[in-house]
């Protein structure tokens, strides 16, 4: 069995690792790596995941298409890592399983990173979200 | 049943794939890479045909093909069949995408408002040939509002349906392994609309624009309105080993309804949905899902006819067979029209 030793909001910290920059996450990872102890490779591939949408009218679900993703499991001594992000980056996938699993061992460093990059997500996005205002339009009719 | 045979061809196939891809040149990381930044809507259009999501993937298809659609997406279709099927993301909803443009023609005050976003819609089309002269064009950028957009924008569709102008016709929930899928499946009629609304978000724009076009030009049933047009990004939802449902990342999506008044008394909707940005097909597909219902027979937008003839690969791959050898048939058909001549009493010579 998987380990079960997660918080109730690893769904959003997984989110944030998936969506973590390429060139840090692996360095982060990189770091950690070393004070997880003996690591077996579970899974390293790439594959599709089909995304449904749900039809506005019907509300039929619905195949959008597939999606190519990487995705990483590994034990590290009695914890669990899984990582699986879009693309395939093997090794950022890997990255995200190995700050997964050094998250599950307790490193205070994991959470830091997550924060760090949530922050420059939130902001990412907020830039963004500031530029889609922008070009708000009132309609009128004459 | 009689072959033909080509000598020497080995060779010159060989020479021809040569001087096929000797247009092209060298195709490195850069150029890939470059493909991918400089020409988004065409790389979305090319993974929506495909039907899998993966810009670098599809940047590389359009290298390698030269800019040839069809042949990138033979590409992108045939590498997708190299790939284990992982996992079924949940399925998006509407009122949870992370929304970059959504705008409607038909109500101008729709809740969240009209949000042009990234478009030219209003814009001049004017080529700058002063790139050519060595001027880079460089576009001036945006002034962003003070405040944030709401990332998500509600459903037009939904409003309706609590006001009672279009009829609430809610669908029994189906677990994701039983979601139908074309390419497992065949596609069969009348269509699940599982399956029809698959075939469209994976169909040639430029057939779904063709015939949606004849629709709207009055060869259809229904005349469209947008009802909503939205360039979005949507989650991948996956799950953790652990059950934690967490997102692999974002990918563009695009999906309109367009609108017309019933013989009901209520507004029909025709909705249609595609990987990337692509305003056109969205809108031609959706207007060709609200012209279906009913259609005769043999018609431009009834659904058999819509759904084979826009399959992007099997359409291409089918005209071009007709280039490759047919001379036994062929020779069978000049035979048959001799044997008619032949037949035929000799006609009388009219004097002068």
């Amino acid at each position: 069995m998987f380990d079960r030793r997660h918080s109730e909001n690893h769904g959003p910290l997984l989110t944030i690792l998936a969506r973590a920059d390429a060139a840090r996450i692996k360095a982060v990872a990189e770091a950690v790596l070393p004070t997880l102890g003996t690591i077996e490779v579970v899974t390293s591939r790439t594959g599709l995941v089909m995304l449904p949408l749900r039809d506005t009218v019907q509300g039929t679900d619905f195949f959008l298409g597939e999606v190519l993703v990487a995705e990483a499991h590994l034990r590290a001594g009695d914890v669990e890592g899984y990582g699986m992000i879009t693309g395939r980056d093997l090794e950022r996938a890997m990255a995200m399983a190995v700050l997964d699993a050094a998250r599950a061992q307790g490193h205070a460093t994991v959470l830091e990173f997550i924060a760090q990059e949530a922050s420059i997500q939130h902001a990412e996005d907020e830039a963004r979200l500031r530029q889609i205002e922008a070009t708000r339009v009132e309609m009128e009719t004459f | 049943m009689a072959y033909v045979a080509t000598r020497g061809g080995e060779r010159a196939i060989e020479q021809a794939e040569r001087l096929y891809r000797q247009e092209m040149g060298q195709i490195t990381a850069d150029r890939v890479a470059g493909l991918r930044h400089a020409l988004p809507l065409l790389v979305d259009r090319v993974m929506g045909e495909a039907s899998l999501y993966d810009p670098d993937l599809a940047a590389l298809a359009l290298a390698q093909s030269g800019g040839d659609l069809y042949e990138a997406v033979l590409l992108l279709r045939a590498w997708r069949t190299t790939q284990p099927r992982i996992a079924i993301a949940a399925p998006v909803r509407l009122e949870e995408l992370f929304t970059h443009r959504r705008i409607s023609a038909a109500f101008k005050d729709i809740p969240g408002g009209q949000i042009l976003g990234p478009t030219l819609d209003y814009a001049h089309r004017l080529l700058a040939t002063e790139v050519l002269e060595g001027t880079p064009f460089t576009p001036p950028p945006v002034d962003p509002a003070a405040h944030p957009a709401p990332a998500h924008q509600p459903s037009l569709a939904a409003w309706q349906k609590a006001e009672g102008l279009v009829a609430d016709r809610p669908s029994a929930p189906i677990a994701p392994d039983d979601i139908p899928d074309v390419t497992r499946e065949p596609l069969l009629f009348p269509a699940a609309r599982a399956h029809t609304l698959q075939s469209l978000a994976r169909a040639d724009t430029g057939g779904v624009l063709a015939l949606g076009y004849a629709a709207m030009r009055g060869y259809g049933n229904a005349h469209p309105t947008v009802n909503e047009l939205r360039l979005a990004e949507a989650e991948v939802m996956v799950r953790h080993p652990s059950g934690a449902s967490f997102s692999a990342g974002r990918v563009k999506v695009s999906q309109a309804e367009v609108t017309s008044k019933g013989k009901s008394g209520l507004l029909e909707l025709g909705f249609c949905a595609t990987f990337g940005w692509n305003e056109v097909k969205v809108i031609a597909g959706a207007t060709l899902d609200l012209n279906a219902p009913g259609a005769e027979k043999g018609s431009a937008v009834e659904e058999e006819f819509v759904l084979y003839h826009t399959e992007p690969v099997e359409a291409s791959g089918f005209c071009i067979h007709f280039k490759l050898p047919h001379y036994v048939t062929f020779q069978s058909s000049l035979d048959a029209l001799r044997g008619a001549k032949a037949a035929q009493p000799a006609t009388e010579e009219v004097p002068a």
